[in-house]
């Protein structure tokens, strides 16, 4: 037997008998997963319904001076209310999503012809809160606009054709799965993240934990070299890992099986023969994690020093997804060998069903190994110094 | 066998370098206890780290039945059986457990490896408490399982740095026991203490260190026939010149 796989042996045999890091790793984790995703998709798709089809209260200024607007509103299921003294504040201060003020001439000009002036006060800050009201709002008394201005223009003789001189049709090629939402974009963050530092719990147990626990010294007395023990130590750690995103993934399939399709956004469903495709996806950057956490964790003399690195590993993982959401691009060759974001790239095109080529996995999984092999030699050379062990 | 040459330890510090053992010779053979008895601090754990491979000596020549850990890590490593001053264990493995993944490191195949096992139980008196987890072990149990780790592969040289630290009487007397046992074999014991009555009892060759150096070497009749002391204790601070260090 080598040395490196009764290594790889005896941290997965103690690990799997740490109940606390087992329940985080296999039940925590791969439940939360699911749970954060379908938390924020439901509650965003549910509060968009909800915004459309009830019925608005409208605070309006001067609704006096448009009965008229007033009346075809309410048919719209749009119900007048009372406007506050000052909208401008209140809008500011989020009492209130729209205000609308209808101007003290609007009857004259109306009666005259004229443009009439309306005025919508809201706030485009926050066009997730209030987004689509302003729109519900502008929408309707655009209809209303356009509705008077053609009984305007028959009044007169005139073809409504004639002032509409372009008629824009537009057809949306995206597919259910392609549509994109806040949710589908966390998905490649979180599966990224648990694979990068999924095996912080065991990596620091295995290096710093074993210095802590003075276990260090006679393992090294041992025949085993230090690359094997170094090497059994990373791969226990990235098959731990691979279990839990495996465990999560699984999971994650299962809540969408078990759920009824009409609650659920499926744009966010993960085809059961895609599994073996994102795992292949993110499986250099569970060994990525595995040896840098190893490597960062050797060095430490305690439990407590090790996890002092955490909000680093964490950002990392980050920086690809942030990077997209700002310039949201079409992938390039370049990217994929970029760690991260060539695989944050690579899950959102499984998820969306779009074909990957050949030479699109070659790089994405070259480089990745190549990576990973430059971190783990660093890892075995730093092993090697002598003031590892002689830390008593 | 060891034999030990000239061997030289510096490392460094804030204040400069702090040379821990300066040209420290002696030989431990086969069928005796060779005890290390010097104060806390003057460099017997660097030097048995430097025997089994931990360290490297800026000078100097060590050889284990012949073998240079400097050129042969691995044959000297295979040849040797070390409890060092750190004998954590790991808490969520039984004892046997604890011991079978030394086994298996020196590359023990499982039935033999359960026979020495068996062996080794009965010889520390582990019986009782071979198949617990070691979380909650008492300093008895973590260092005989500590002990029975080292010795797994049938190690032909055993180095122990302060075996008897931290254990009540009765153990400390097993201990003994169990180490002459060693000795009777044909083994080749090296041990280091701070404590003189220990290797009085035990040792048959005593080598003094103090200050990284060796100040007296031979037999306890030896060492008090050189310093005209009948107690050894009187000898030892007389040899290594104070008592500081001793009694910690």
């Amino acid at each position: 037997m080598s040395a490196w796989w009764v290594v790889l042996r005896k941290e997965l045999l103690d690990a799997f008998r740490d109940r606390r890091m087992v329940i985080v790793a296999l039940v925590v984790m791969p439940l939360a997963v699911p749970l954060i995703l379908a938390g924020m998709s439901s509650l965003g798709t549910k509060r968009q319904v909800e915004k459309l089809e009830r019925t608005l209260e409208l605070p309006v200024i001067g609704a006096e001076h448009a009965p008229n607007l007033m009346t075809w509103l309410e048919a719209q299921d749009v119900r007048a209310a009372e406007a506050p003294a000052d909208p401008d504040r209140a809008v500011r201060r989020q009492e209130l999503e729209v205000v609308l003020r209808i101007d003290a001439t609007f009857g004259d000009d109306w009666r005259a012809g004229r443009p009439a002036r309306l005025e919508l006060i809201y706030d485009s800050s926050r066009p997730l809160q209030s987004g689509a009201t302003i729109a519900r709002i502008r929408g309707l008394l655009e209809a209303y606009d356009s509705q008077v201005g053609t009984l305007r223009l028959i009044a007169r003789g005139i073809h409504p054709a004639v002032v509409r001189p372009l008629l824009v049709g537009s057809r949306d090629v995206a597919t259910p799965e392609s549509r994109f939402d806040l949710a589908q974009q966390m998905l490649p963050y979180l599966l990224l993240l648990l694979a990068f530092i999924g095996g912080m719990q065991l990596a620091i147990d295995a290096t710093a934990g074993e210095r802590e626990r003075q276990s260090l010294e006679p393992l090294l007395a041992t025949p085993a070299t230090r690359a094997a023990i170094i090497s059994g130590k990373i791969l226990a750690t990235a098959a731990f890992t691979l279990l839990s995103v495996l465990v999560t993934l699984v999971m994650y399939r299962l809540a969408f099986a078990l759920v009824p399709a009409e609650h659920v956004d499926m744009s966010l469903a993960v085809p059961a023969d895609a599994l073996g495709l994102l795992l292949l996806v993110i499986l250099p950057i569970v060994l990525l994690g595995a040896t840098v956490l190893t490597a960062l964790a050797a060095f430490a003399r305690s439990h407590r020093e090790a996890q002092g690195y955490l909000p680093l590993l964490i950002f990392l993982p980050m920086l690809p997804t942030l990077y997209l959401m700002v310039s949201p691009v079409k992938t390039q060759a370049w990217m994929l060998a970029v760690p991260f974001l060539g695989q944050n790239q690579l899950i959102l095109r499984i998820l969306r069903r779009e074909p990957i080529g050949l030479a699109e996995w070659a790089i994405s999984l070259g480089s990745g190994f190549v990576l990973v092999a430059i971190v783990w030699l660093l890892a075995a050379r730093l092993y090697h110094r002598e003031q590892l062990a002689a830390s008593g | 066998m060891i034999e030990v040459q000239a061997l030289r330890k510096s490392f460094q510090s804030r204040g400069g370098a702090i040379v821990a053992v300066d040209g420290v010779s002696f030989v431990a053979r086969d069928g005796e206890i060779t005890g290390l008895l010097g104060p806390n601090g003057a460099g017997k754990t660097t030097t048995l780290r430097m025997l089994y491979t931990l360290m490297r000596p800026d000078a100097g020549r060590v050889l284990v039945d012949g073998f240079d850990p400097a050129v042969q890590a691995g044959d000297v490593r295979r040849r040797l059986g070390v409890l060092p001053d750190a004998r954590g264990l790991y808490k969520r493995l039984t004892a046997r457990e604890n011991i079978a993944y030394f086994g298996r490191l020196h590359g023990l195949d499982a039935a033999l490896m359960a026979a020495r096992i068996e062996r080794l139980a009965l010889a520390l008196g582990m019986q009782d408490f071979i198949d617990r987890r070691t979380e909650g072990f008492s300093q008895g149990q973590r260092t005989k399982t500590a002990i029975a780790r080292a010795l797994v592969h049938d190690p032909r040289n055993v180095l122990l740095d302060e075996p008897t630290n931290g254990l009540d009487v009765m153990t400390t007397r097993g201990l003994r026991q169990f180490l002459r046992e060693l000795r009777a074999e044909g083994r080749c014991v090296l041990l280091s203490s701070h404590i003189m009555q220990e290797v009085a009892v035990l040792c048959d060759r005593i080598v003094v260190i103090a200050h990284g150096r060796v100040v007296a070497q031979g037999t306890p009749d030896e060492l008090r026939a050189r310093t005209g002391e009948l107690n050894l204790e009187d000898a030892f601070v007389r040899l290594i010149g104070s008592e500081e260090g001793l009694f910690a």
